[in-house]
């Protein structure tokens, strides 16, 4: 019983105080680390920016929820007898260990988006993971993504029809032991609402100093495509005129 | 707090720290197995665990908002005056309760808990666990855009209220609240049963501002008891991920049955809130079976990773076996039926 039952003694209060600090520490914290990922535009390496709104709710509401214990602190009130009716399982150092977990991940690990080496041989090369069946195609072909790609090949009953049909299309290089020298696949992971749901798709890329560019290197390429053989599939290739070298984008990820 | 209980929790706090462990030898295994670097594993598995978790704790934080609002400004009373008294009745509204309380699965659980302190009765409330991540305006609004009005839409409500209500009502015929709940979450005067509360004095009911001070503060309390169930649970699921990939997972299988377990082996492992899951099946629509569509979007929002370990908050371990055995077995038997019975 006695380890239960606090007696309340100098120790224990000033425990039970110090942990109060570190809880409301945490909360202004994890309001902080939103804020922080909102302002730094990292919130684009994990969620969906469709649903970046609701990271603004968890920033405000994090922050409030802090500033309110930091209140009740600082007014030096004893709130104990209002905690102890409720249902609460005591604050322990463990639980404070658990809450700071994310804070830890991100603040020591620099935050980056999914890239080559997540795709572990798992890319697709027809879009069937990621595409929905309604989807029409508007907008000059140039403009068109990696996925709008792949979509419209999923849907064509003739992949012929793409050869010499021009593309400018944004990716980071993957790259498989398999690959010949002269080819890369340009990558992109599509996410529907997290990284949780993300999967890899590409294009195999044909250029004959393909083997320059290092793996997870963002680059554009503008070239033709042209059916032929890839990974035992005949698969429209992208041969390269150009390739060039950019800084990732602004949303790694594309959405399907 | 007697000294059973204070056993039990030390038993519960072993459990936790036993995942956590766990999920460190797996990623270290993980490291071992597949020859990259630990640094880019670990890069990887932050970006995944986060992700999870920033998708999924502005839900929480809701959720830990409405129960404070919940606790500051409903009275037991209030719940003994809407919830008919017939049991059968008042399982079948438990479905409903979601249009009334929307939130998702990471929400729920502090707000049924809550629930429960008020005397909602522990067979409705499990009802109401089961049923309101998907029976709420949101997620209604979330399967509309994505799939537009039409069998799935229709199909994942009636799926979702028929297996909820069903769970519900063996609780109700099969369990003692006491058996089912943890001690704390029975606290203070019901046992969640209901009915002693009509003898329990009135509760005076708070003034707006006091009530809202508390609400906030209740939240912050509640965030540091869910919270860690979220955590640990996003990382088993980032876990998971990163040793079984998506990808393999979908290669199993598309036949009617497989199709079914796959899909609902998905929903568990990728926890994604269910008030934007539809997106995500809408991905899987063209290529598997429709039935089994639908038991991902029925089963994944009821039991998932996460919603296990914060379940684990509130009831007994063997109730929780019983919430995630009986959904699954509900919603895939539907499922399998509807894939090999109904064209959709």
């Amino acid at each position: 019983m006695q380890a239960v039952e606090h007696d309340h003694t100098y120790h224990d209060r000033n425990k039970e105080r110090a942990q109060a600090w570190a809880k409301a520490l945490l909360l202004l914290g994890l309001g902080l680390y939103f804020v922080y990922n909102i302002v730094t535009g990292n919130l684009a390496n994990y969620v969906n920016a469709r649903f970046g709104w609701l990271s603004y709710i968890a920033a405000g509401l994090f922050l409030l929820l802090g500033a309110i214990s930091v209140g009740v602190l600082l007014r030096g009130q004893d709130d104990h007898d209002h905690h102890h009716d409720h249902d609460h399982t005591p604050l322990t150092w463990g639980v404070l260990a658990i809450i700071a977990v994310p804070l830890v991940f991100g603040t020591l690990i620099p935050s980056r988006p999914l890239g080559a080496a997540a795709v572990e041989g798992n890319i697709s090369l027809n879009s069937s993971i990621s595409t929905s069946s309604i989807t029409t195609f508007t907008g000059d072909p140039l403009t068109w993504n990696v996925l709008d790609w792949l979509r419209a090949f999923n849907q064509s009953d003739d992949l012929s029809s793409f050869n010499s049909r021009e593309a400018d299309v944004v990716g980071f290089v993957y790259r498989e032991i398999t690959f010949p020298d002269d080819q890369f696949m340009v990558a992109r992971f599509t996410i529907s609402c997290c990284v949780a749901d993300s999967s890899a798709i590409g294009l195999p890329v044909v250029f004959a100093d393909a083997a320059d560019f290092p793996a997870d290197t963002w680059v554009q390429i503008h070239g033709t495509f042209q059916v032929g053989e890839f990974r035992g599939d005949t698969v429209p290739l992208l041969y390269a005129d150009t390739i060039k070298v950019i800084e990732q984008p602004e949303h790694p990820y594309l959405y399907p | 707090m007697s000294e059973h209980t204070h056993k039990k929790q030390s038993r519960r706090h072993w459990l936790l720290w036993l995942s956590v462990t766990a999920v460190i030898g797996i990623l270290l295994a993980a490291v071992l197995s597949t020859g990259q670097d630990a640094g880019t594993i670990l890069s990887i598995f932050s970006t995944r665990f986060l992700g999870i978790f920033i998708e999924a704790v502005p839900f929480l934080l809701l959720g830990t908002l409405a129960s404070g609002m919940i606790e500051a400004f409903i009275t037991p009373e209030d719940i003994t005056r809407f919830l008919p008294r017939n049991p059968f009745l008042a399982t079948i509204s438990g479905a409903f309760m979601g249009f009334a309380f929307p939130v998702c699965e990471c929400g729920v659980v502090p707000v049924v808990r809550r629930l429960f302190n008020k005397g909602l009765p522990m067979w409705v409330g499990i009802t109401f666990l089961l049923a309101a991540p998907v029976m709420n305006p949101v997620v209604l609004v979330s399967t509309l855009s994505a799939f537009g009005f039409g069998q799935i839409l229709i199909g994942r409500f009636v799926v979702t209220a028929v297996v909820a209500i069903a769970v519900g009502l063996v609780f109700a015929l099969g369990a003692k609240p006491q058996e089912v709940l943890r001690p704390h979450a029975a606290l203070p005067v019901t046992g969640g049963s209901g009915q002693i509360m009509l003898k329990a004095p009135p509760t005076p009911r708070k003034p707006l501002l006091v009530g809202l001070r508390d609400a906030l503060q209740m939240a912050g309390d509640e965030f540091f008891d869910m919270g860690r169930y979220l955590i640990i649970g996003s990382l088993l699921a980032a876990t998971m991920q990163t040793l079984v990939s998506q990808e393999t997972l979908l290669a199993l299988g598309r036949g009617p049955v497989v199709s079914v377990l796959v899909l609902q082996t998905l929903a568990f492992v990728l926890s994604v809130c269910s008030t934007v899951d539809a997106f995500l099946a809408l991905a899987f629509a063209g290529t598997f079976t429709a039935g089994s569509v639908l038991a991902f979007l029925t089963f994944g929002p009821m039991v998932d990773i996460k919603s296990t370990l914060m379940f684990l908050g509130v009831f007994r371990r063997r109730t929780v076996a019983y919430l995630i055995i009986l959904p699954l077995l509900m919603t895939m038997l539907i499922s399998i039926w509807l894939n090999l019975n109904v064209v959709f």
